[in-house]
């Protein structure tokens, strides 16, 4: 099997890191995401979270259809906090 | 599958994972119900911020005994809750503040709380980058901090899994079948299970829990937004506290170097609704980059919100109510995380002694809710 490959390139995350956490009974994506912080980094899971639905289906069994994924939240992408504080209603 | 045990806690959040542990390792068997996932109500939203400035007696009683066990949590649970002491700092931005956070000052020495009111030089000093635009001093105590909210509530109820209590997801709670004016039962969406104890610790849901069994409690849930940036360098060390209308709180998370903040809306937003608001994404990026200048160029990398359970006084309920059996450890305003280690503890002891080793007098049920925390 392959040792160190990183899923979560973000954060850091390997494969061996989910699988195990995956075997202490954690079966689902959003718990997955708060015990090793995949999914909270930079690209926001955008990268990750579909490879770790897969890892929890050959895991588990479960269909990929039916992994339920983390709630996807604003901004799509990282916006610079100046660029935002631009558009608040106070300076308009 | 046998459901029955000496305990159930409603709710995987912080207040039922460590009263829960805290029973279990008193040798009760701990079943805890969980609707959704641990940490999905209010503390998976928190930001983490662990604070004993308080001006209610109790509450820095509480903190106290919370600092004093966040610092050995990481040891416990064989496993790193990124517990760090980077402190709390409130700004004053004007003399009634200064006033109003010098009188929290002299309560909190009493208790012999490590707290300053510091100049804005030193402010300057201790945050990087700050702002001191109209700024008067601020609050400081060096010993409050910050923890990892999901490595705290998950190592919790990892421990009461050792323990041989059980922690139950996708898990709701129906329904609580009483016996005269004794708990009985409890039905889920997964059946029914006993016990002769159930805590309510359902946060957000706790005035929903208390229903089932014909109470009515003083818990309403109000919406409070947060994001969270990239991670980036060390800037500075506490949680960074400005309490005007149109202030903010924000902290650099320990563990791995991200901003994570929110602010307290004018007027409030009660109710259950937590949705993320398009308001919040501008306006929160202002007042971070007004208090520290150099945040500018820093990418907001996610937004979210969650739920304060408001008392009328600002302060919890953790106490037993007139059914036997059936207590209530909820209504955390905000202050769940931090209050939670402590709270867990003394729950503990009230459920298996009959009374705890701190009186939690002034967080009873049936108070009069007359007195307001003023650092909410």
């Amino acid at each position: 099997m392959r040792k160190e490959v990183v899923i979560c390139r973000c954060e850091e995350i390997t494969e061996k890191e989910i699988i195990k956490v995956i075997k202490q009974g954690y079966t689902s994506l959003d718990e997955i995401k708060r015990i090793l912080r995949c999914g909270m980094g930079h690209c926001q899971g955008r990268s990750c979270m579909t490879i770790i639905a897969r890892i929890l289906s050959q895991q588990t069994g479960q269909p990929i259809s039916k992994i339920k994924f983390p709630t996807s939240r604003p901004p799509l992408k990282p916006i610079p906090i100046e660029t935002l504080s631009n558009y608040s209603s106070e300076h308009e | 599958m046998n459901k029955t045990a000496d305990v159930i806690v409603i709710g995987a959040g912080i207040i039922g994972a460590a009263t829960g542990y805290y029973l279990a390792k008193k040798k009760l068997k701990v079943y805890v119900l969980e609707k959704r996932f641990p940490c999905f109500g209010s503390t998976g939203r928190c930001i983490g911020g662990i604070r004993q400035q308080y001006t209610h007696p109790l509450s820095i009683n509480v903190m106290r005994e919370s600092v004093q066990t966040f610092s050995t949590l990481s040891q416990e649970f064989g496993k790193d809750v990124e517990w760090f002491q980077g402190g709390y700092l409130f700004l004053a931005h004007s003399e009634e503040k200064k006033q109003t956070y010098l009188k929290a000052i002299q309560i909190q020495k009493e208790y012999n709380i490590l707290v300053r009111f510091v100049s804005q030089d030193d402010c300057a000093k201790i945050i990087n980058g700050l702002s001191t635009d109209g700024l008067l001093g601020g609050a400081y105590c060096p010993t409050d901090g910050q923890a990892n909210p999901f490595a705290v509530t998950y190592g919790y109820l990892e421990g009461i899994k050792k323990l041989k209590g059980k922690v139950f997801t996708n898990t709701e709670v129906t329904k609580i079948n009483l016996s005269s004016n004794k708990i009985k039962s409890v039905i889920t969406n997964a059946g029914e299970f006993f016990a002769p104890v159930v805590i309510n610790a359902g946060g957000p849901w706790a005035k929903n829990v208390a229903k089932m069994v014909g109470l009515d409690v003083p818990i309403e849930p109000e919406r409070h937004e947060s994001l969270v940036t990239e991670a980036c360098e060390r800037l500075f060390d506490p949680m960074l506290v400005d309490y005007r209308a149109d202030g903010c709180y924000f902290i650099q998370n320990y563990g791995t170097g991200h901003f994570i903040g929110c602010y307290t809306p004018v007027p409030n937003q009660p109710g259950d609704n937590i949705k993320a608001s398009s308001e919040f994404i501008t306006e929160m990026p202002r007042r971070m980059a007004r208090l520290v200048p150099k945040l500018k160029g820093i990418k907001v990398i996610r937004q979210w919100a969650g739920s304060y359970e408001m008392t009328p006084d600002g302060n919890p309920i953790v106490d037993k109510t007139p059914i036997e059996g059936f207590y209530i450890s909820a209504g955390m305003c905000g202050h769940g995380f931090m209050f939670g280690p402590a709270l867990g503890k003394f729950m503990s002891e009230l459920i298996i002694e009959g009374k705890s080793s701190l009186p939690l007098d002034d967080f009873a049920l049936n108070r009069s809710f007359g007195k307001a925390e003023t650092m909410k």
